[in-house]
């Protein structure tokens, strides 16, 4: 049974779709068996981290991890047939080309079928899920927040019947501290920042959620070593060294706690990931 | 410096999010103005000080941006450069509007733009920011007033979704999901009467999962649109055309990062048996500095911290002169050197633009 689920959610190009990645195998090594999900309909991992294929259906990635992709279609198709039960009355809702657009424009829908996956364990709804821990590798900040608010909003339109009950349901294991986690990654630039400071107060205002924050691709090296560079070199690399200095301040000022995450200098994943893992254990997570 | 088709008008900028294709878009802009095109930059959610740079509003209105002097010989500042940020709330009931103008009273669309479905979807859900963009790029080429377009594309995780924008959105006014929920008497045909049995069933499955309300919403949105379906679709595929037009050309803007180059080079063989027009692949923030380094610093990685990183950026620059060879022989390849953060000003945009180096 899913005990807790972990949202990585960041803007794009600051490597959520790693800490996700980095997270799965923290957590499996703390004996807990995990799922790492992906939200897109291309998958990232797939090239990322070299597998033959991700499917709907997990696969093994590492002992204790296996990964999977879900799409807003897939989640609603496996929760109706486990709902409709009748499978002709089933083949005759989905196997049709109308549905399957109706599905893909019905605004939240998705969104909602998604975490209804998610939080199907204790709310004891769905097929059971054989993992101690879901990462979920979200989508990037502001469809994040989307996906976040879709049970309240549908809650909100459709006050009647099982979707509302059930979207209220959904909602609140969202808003349940000890279910939820979510985790923000952030690079030191300016954009990234400032998403990043409006996200935490969105979620801490809309959710009173207060995710984990990790500062990632830090270059770390020291000015010292830079001044003996010539000019073009240094003007460079100690805007960017200011640039993670101001990184670090903002988020302090705003009294954000995080997680720094150094640049692994190698083009491997495994070899970044196993880099990685040892700075998360050596962090407060 | 890029070189453009001559018979092209529109610029669409391509890539996943954290590439700096913004700040690309707004070069490509300054560089193809100060070459005497009267030209604009659409972009969605430019950083602040790109947005200061181009004095750039968030109200969806088109500002002129002053460009910097024009240092090249024989060239004067003949060109006009123009710049909006989109308002995706207002493309898509201009859409809505447009498309039912003649077909609709204006009751029947204001009710349409307060059904709650419709509140939804012209809102930040997935897909439909890459559809309002793709709605104002048309708008803007349509009316003839721009020798170049420029679009900056929505940041997204995968660039096939922009370009799935119309295919996705055109599904929602098709006649065969609109005709489930009409009831009006010419859908009493003994065809359509057979065809409603099965309707009805999936109707009642669905009502079942979801509950009344929501069926009676959908209902609703649907039952407003039927009318003006078709011009609202001509309106779709206008927009899909474009973006196959010979007069569209497209610019994958990408980094020095190696999941990055593997799906550029994946992109660019897929992208053009799909029959866009993808010219060219733009490799961003490219570190210049390296090249200056002295080599015994870049052959020494466990020295030091910064060795390692120099000896990181390194491999990274050779990986990328090994990837070029596999680019398709049909697309140019430039690259582009990264500049210091904290200078972004219409100058330096125009520097930006000067220092884009061909590969290929």
């Amino acid at each position: 049974m899913v005990k807790k689920a972990h949202f990585v959610t960041g803007k794009g190009g600051v490597g959520k779709s790693l800490v996700a990645a980095l997270l799965a195998r923290f957590y499996s090594l703390k004996s807990q068996h995990v799922l790492l999900t992906e939200l897109s309909e291309i998958s990232f991992y797939k090239d990322y981290l070299d597998l033959s294929e991700i499917q709907y259906k997990p696969t093994a990635w590492l002992p204790n991890v296996d990964i999977s992709q879900w799409s807003g279609a897939e989640c609603l198709k496996e929760y109706a047939l486990h709902l409709l039960k009748i499978k002709k009355l089933y083949e005759l809702f989905f196997e049709n080309p109308v549905t399957r657009s109706l599905v893909q424009v019905a605004p939240g829908l998705q969104e909602l079928a998604i975490l209804g996956k998610v939080t199907s364990s204790p709310r004891k709804h769905g097929p059971p899920m054989d993992y101690d821990q879901l990462v979920i590798d979200s989508f990037a900040t502001g469809h994040f927040l989307n996906l976040l608010q879709a049970p309240r909003a549908m809650a909100e339109t459709i006050q009647f019947g099982p979707m509302g009950e059930q979207s209220r349901s959904i909602d609140s294991w969202i808003r349940n501290h000890d279910f939820t986690t979510v985790h923000v990654v952030t690079i030191a630039e300016e954009l990234p920042i400032t998403e990043t400071l409006e996200m935490c107060e969105s979620l801490n205002k809309q959710f009173q959620i207060q995710p984990k924050i990790y500062l990632n691709k830090l270059l770390n090296i020291s000015k010292k070593d830079v001044l003996k560079l010539d000019a073009k070199a240094q003007d460079v690399l100690l805007s960017e060294l200011e640039g993670e200095d101001k990184a670090r301040s903002t988020l302090k000022k705003n009294n954000l706690e995080f997680i720094e995450l150094p640049l692994v200098t190698n083009l491997e994943t495994t070899q970044i990931l196993d880099a990685l893992l040892n700075t998360l254990k050596g962090s407060s997570l | 410096m890029i070189t453009l088709k001559p018979e092209t008008k529109t610029l669409i900028c391509i890539g996943t999010g954290g590439v700096g294709k913004t700040t690309m878009a707004a070069s490509f802009g300054v560089g193809q103005a100060l070459a005497g095109k009267k030209v604009l930059v659409l972009t969605i959610d430019p950083a602040k000080r790109l947005a200061q740079a181009l004095g750039l509003k968030p109200d969806g209105h088109l500002h002129q941006v002053k460009l910097p002097k024009n240092d090249k010989a024989g060239l004067k500042n003949s060109g006009q450069l123009w710049s909006c940020v989109i308002d995706h709330q207002m493309a898509f009931e201009n859409f809505i509007r447009d498309g039912a103008k003649g077909v609709a009273a204006d009751e029947e669309i204001n009710r349409l733009l307060k059904n709650k479905l419709y509140l939804q979807l012209s809102g930040r859900l997935s897909g439909s920011q890459e559809f309002t963009s793709l709605l104002t790029l048309h708008r803007h080429v349509a009316s003839n007033e721009f020798d170049l377009v420029i679009l900056d594309t929505p940041p997204a995780q995968h660039t096939w979704s922009f370009l799935k924008a119309p295919e996705k959105i055109a599904q929602l006014f098709n006649e065969g999901v609109t005709s489930w929920f009409r009831q009006d008497a010419e859908s009493q045909s003994v065809f359509k009467k057979i065809l409603n049995v099965g309707t009805t069933q999936v109707l009642k499955a669905l009502e079942s999962l979801t509950g009344s309300e929501f069926i009676k919403e959908l209902s609703a949105f649907f039952g407003a649109i039927q009318r003006w379906q078709k011009p609202l679709e001509t309106y779709v595929m206008n927009c899909h055309r474009l973006l196959i037009s010979p007069h569209t050309e497209f610019f994958l803007v990408t980094g020095l990062d190696p999941s990055r180059l593997k799906e550029a080079e994946k992109l660019s063989r897929e992208i053009r048996t799909q029959g866009y027009r993808l010219t060219s692949v733009v490799i961003n923030r490219v570190p210049e500095w390296l090249a200056d380094v002295p080599q015994f610093i870049k052959n020494n990685p466990n020295e030091n911290r910064l060795n390692q990183v120099i000896h990181y950026y390194q491999s990274l620059e050779d990986q990328l002169q090994l990837r070029i060879q596999s680019f398709t022989s049909q697309q140019t390849v430039y690259k582009c050197y990264e500049f210091s953060q904290n200078t972004e000003h219409v100058q330096q945009l125009k520097e930006n633009y000067d220092h884009i180096i061909r590969l290929s």
